[in-house]
């Protein structure tokens, strides 16, 4: 089954509410700035953001800079050195090599890479929408090369997300953690070694209560929240059996290849592969994360003891809007909390959402990221993350990891990146000033040692405006300088 | 009028979700927003005194130490060496702030409860293309749990609007407390709604008018346009006639039979209403200085993404723009900083700017819209006084509101800084002399949840 051409053939079909709503989809850019398109023909023009694979050994300093961490504090003058795209050195008296490639960060801010827990970036199609149990479809497959949400969101310097299956579904498809690698073949987008996951989805958006239904069209199984239960209870039991199943055969088969006897029989025949159910199996294996699309207290504590009844986990609540009602249970369960910063009212189930939400949550020692859940607001979360300090008195320290620590412990890959420690991918971001004050912005961003992102080079509004500028005749001294 | 009542009609409404009805009347908040406000009301004639406090009051420099007397609903006195009255309650703002209270030049406020599947609590969107007779201040909800939350960040004044089609209907300022809309209101019609014609698709932009223009060819749309803006400019050279006929009889014999669309214009076509138009492009804004040209409207431009490519000439007209919001991506093809950068390009030009969120819930974000601008080129003094100043001048409303004056309206914030800064916390917010409670449904949901108990195996 080729997936990918199954996704295609129903982007149309499916294009709603990925999870709050229809706008999601309609900011997906359907075309690139002309200068940057992946050309197939011959001779492709050099993309500017296309760089050369470094040589081994490369060295970047980025010197003189007020370094917050995320896990070890804020160093006020420090540098940070990178060799092959790792974090070599972090501190006030590192060294500059010779040879090293310098970015003078005097005044600036650095941080680590910004990372969004949930994203619909860089996507051909969101959802698989035609029935409630999709695991079978993979995010990865819908994967676009070069789109510009991935630049802008650089801009904003995010670098790494988890690009999740929408929400229709109550079990949608696998995601896939990506690097914002603008500019590189689309394979190079994957983050190598990050889990594999799947997308759940409770509440409104799979009963699709938001949806229009148009006279004549049957409504699609389940339409309340205890529809939504049965139909993961289900889901799950098939995918015990299916896994009983393949147990039998795996021990009939090992006890056969032992027996040399003439009697032994026919070799025993494995069960039909089934990619609806596999993924499954990995989530009662626990080699798969589920990232559950919540709202409600109930439903959250619902997808809680279906996880325990089937011997697994919620790896993240995401959205988890009524998350500050159930925070000891989630914790208790072993899941973690991915929310808005402040987003309500959008729908009933949002009604009751508070902007206090991330704070609540991290005094009640859930693990909170702040996501962005949109290719807009991806680009400003560090001023999202800054919301928790506002409303809940949360620490900046614990504020700055809602979007780079934390969503790294997340998604399973905080010993790559979410601080700038030794060891880690050079996964970060430059700002102008303090990331929570209100004048600053993104000047740079890198990843794995590399510039993605660079202000200077960077196509502005005023680089746009200077191209505009219709050619003067040159000034005559006699006309009093007055144009 | 209590929570009670109009959550029940709201959830009549959305029966659809009844699981979601009976949950919601359940958590139920239990303090009345009648008896919270009763409890805050001044005393007539006894005097507030915020002291020690850096004032900035936007026009005129900052004073370091200083005194904001309020009385009566105004600002009394304001400066460094201002006495405290006899018998006035003394606010110590040591080491704090006071600013003007903030304005949103356009939001959905009191309009809108809940956006998506529940119909019942929005009146947003009239049906028709021409609804100049309706006003936004009949359908505002004194009472949406929405609009203590936006207070307590700080915004004390918002135009709120109805939307859609190409006359919308009557926008209003409102302050953002009172026991009716009418007591509410600053100016009960602050200006008239238009959407100027578009040409469907790029970016996230509402199209304009008619709409369908994501499924129509550029063609269908430039002729959807062309036949939109022409009805829009037939429909103004009306609205003139109406008005003239109406100036010239004096008496009911000789009088046009009375059309209730025509009657809401002429204060339009007379350039003594604002016409405020929602545009995006280059295109639109042309369009709708033509149209200005034509019949002399005192013109508003709101949105205006692409206003930067007119800057000049929006300038030397003296024509103002509400930019906003600054939350949203610009179409593909165009720079990456566009919205951002918009506003700052509008203003070094010398173009009169506010901003807007176009919403009820992110209302309370306008000072963060206009912070993402200030990253971008904006001077945050000038974004300062977009969010106070400007828009009291953009709405004609300079002499009671936007600045810390004697004799103005006491809309006043207590900040603990910058209130463009999202750390920044309010201490006290003050709409006409009244200090506002910081109890939204949002602290009252915090409050109740922190204090959960852990959970207990049950006995």
């Amino acid at each position: 089954m080729n997936n990918a051409k199954r996704l295609d053939g129903v982007t149309a079909r499916s294009a709603w509410a990925c999870a709050w709503s229809i706008a999601a989809l309609t900011v997906l850019p359907a075309v690139q700035p002309s200068s940057r398109v992946a050309a197939q023909e011959p001779p492709a023009p050099p993309s500017p953001f296309a760089m050369p694979v470094p040589p081994v050994g490369r060295l970047v300093a980025i010197t003189n800079a007020t370094i917050m961490t995320a896990s070890h504090g804020t160093i006020p003058h420090g540098t940070i050195l990178i060799r092959d795209g790792r974090i070599a050195a972090v501190g006030a008296d590192v060294q500059v090599p010779a040879g090293a490639q310098v970015i003078d960060a005097t005044g600036k801010y650095v941080t680590p890479g910004i990372i969004d827990a949930h994203s619909h970036t860089a996507l051909e199609a969101v959802n698989e929408g035609t029935q409630s149990v999709t695991a079978e479809v993979r995010i990865e497959d819908a994967l676009r090369q070069d789109p510009v949400s991935l630049y802008r969101e650089l801009a904003g310097g995010v670098t790494s997300a988890l690009v999740l299956h929408g929400s229709a579904n109550t079990i949608g498809g696998q995601s896939i953690t990506i690097k914002l690698r603008y500019g590189l073949p689309v394979d190079s987008l994957i983050f190598q070694g990050a889990p594999p996951g799947i997308k759940f989805a409770l509440g409104e958006n799979v009963r699709q209560t938001n949806v229009n239904i148009q006279p004549g069209q049957p409504r699609r199984y389940p339409f309340t929240r205890m529809g939504v239960e049965e139909t993961l209870r289900d889901a799950f039991t098939r995918a015990s059996e299916y896994r009983t199943r393949w147990q039998a055969y795996r021990a009939d088969s090992t006890a056969w290849t032992r027996n040399r006897s003439r009697t032994r029989g026919a070799e025993p025949l494995p069960p039909a592969r089934d990619l609806e159910l596999d993924p499954l199996v990995e989530v009662m294996e626990g080699r798969r994360q589920v990232h559950a699309h919540s709202y409600r207290a109930d439903e959250i504590l619902m997808l809680i003891n279906v996880a325990r009844d089937f011997g697994f986990h919620v790896n993240d609540f995401t959205h988890v809007l009524e998350g500050y009602r159930v925070a000891d249970e989630m914790v208790a369960a072993g899941s973690t909390g991915s929310t808005f910063a402040d987003m309500w009212a959008y729908k009933m189930e949002a009604y009751y959402a508070i902007p206090h939400n991330a704070a609540l949550m991290a005094e009640r020692g859930v693990v909170v990221s702040v996501n962005s859940d949109s290719d807009e607001r991806a680009r400003r979360l560090y001023q999202e993350a800054a919301k928790a300090m506002h409303y809940g008195g949360t620490p900046e320290d614990e504020a700055l990891r809602m979007i780079t620590l934390n969503p790294a412990r997340q998604l399973g890959v905080s010993d790559r990146v979410g601080s700038i420690d030794v060891g880690k991918d050079a996964d970060i971001a430059i700002f102008t000033g303090h990331p929570f004050a209100p004048g600053s912005r993104v000047d740079m961003t890198l990843i794995d040692g590399r510039v993605f992102f660079d202000r200077t080079t960077a196509p502005t509004l005023e680089a746009r405006m200077q191209q505009r500028q219709p050619r003067r005749p040159p000034a005559r001294a006699a006309s009093g300088g007055v144009e | 009028m209590n929570n009670a009542g109009r959550l029940d009609g709201l959830t009549a409404k959305a029966m659809r979700a009844a699981l979601v009805g009976v949950a919601a009347v359940a958590v139920l908040p239990a303090v009345q927003p009648s008896s919270r406000l009763a409890a805050q009301a001044p005393v007539p004639g006894r005097a507030t005194a915020i002291t020690n406090a850096t004032v900035v009051p936007v026009v005129g420099a900052r004073i370091p130490r200083g005194t904001v007397v309020i009385q009566d609903g105004r600002i009394a006195a304001v400066g460094a060496n201002v006495p405290v009255p006899a018998g006035a309650e003394v606010i110590d703002a040591n080491g704090l702030f006071v600013y003007p209270g903030l304005m949103d030049g356009g939001t959905q406020l009191g309009l809108t409860e809940i956006g998506n599947g529940a119909d019942g609590p929005t009146d947003l969107r009239e049906l028709g293309d021409f609804n100049p007779h309706d006003d936004a201040l009949t359908a505002v909800n004194p009472f949406s749990e929405i609009i203590p939350t936006v207070r307590v960040n700080g915004i004390t004044t918002v135009l709120t609007s109805p939307q859609g089609n190409q006359i919308s209907g009557q926008s209003a300022l409102i302050d953002l407390n009172g026991w009716t809309a009418r007591e509410m209101a600053e100016l009960p019609r602050a200006g008239m709604i238009f959407t100027y014609p578009r040409a469907g698709g790029g970016g996230g932009f509402g199209g304009g008018g008619g709409g369908g223009g994501q499924q129509q060819t550029p063609e269908q749309q430039r002729e959807r346009v062309q036949r939109e803006a022409r009805a829009l400019r037939d429909y103004l050279a009306n609205a003139r006639a109406y008005a003239e006929v109406r100036s010239r009889t004096t008496d009911s014999a000789s009088r046009p039979p009375v059309n209730l669309a025509m009657e809401a214009m002429i204060p339009v076509m007379r350039g003594e209403s604002p016409a405020i138009f929602d545009v995006e492009t280059a295109d639109q804004i042309r369009g709708v200085l033509s149209l200005a040209d034509s019949f002399g409207l005192k013109v508003i431009l709101r949105g205006a993404s692409y206003a930067w490519e007119l800057a000049d000439t929006l300038a030397a007209r003296h024509i103002p723009v509400i930019v906003g919001p600054t939350t949203q991506l610009p179409a593909p093809g165009d720079p990456y900083d566009m919205i951002y950068a918009n506003p700052g390009v509008l203003a070094r030009a010398g173009v009169q700017i506010a901003f807007r969120t176009n919403s009820a819930s992110d209302s309370r974000n306008v000072a963060y819209n206009a912070a993402l601008a200030t990253a971008y080129g904006l001077d945050p003094e000038e974004a300062l006084r977009a969010l106070t100043i400007n828009p009291a001048r953009i709405f004609g409303v300079q002499d009671r509101l936007g600045s810390i004056e004697a004799g103005k309206v006491a809309n006043l914030i207590v900040t603990t800084g910058d209130p463009l800064d999202v750390r920044t916390t309010m201490k006290y917010v003050f709409i006409r002399g009244q200090s506002m409670p910081f109890d939204d449904v949002h602290t009252r949901e915090y409050e109740r949840w922190r204090n959960r108990p852990r959970p207990a195996p049950r006995p």
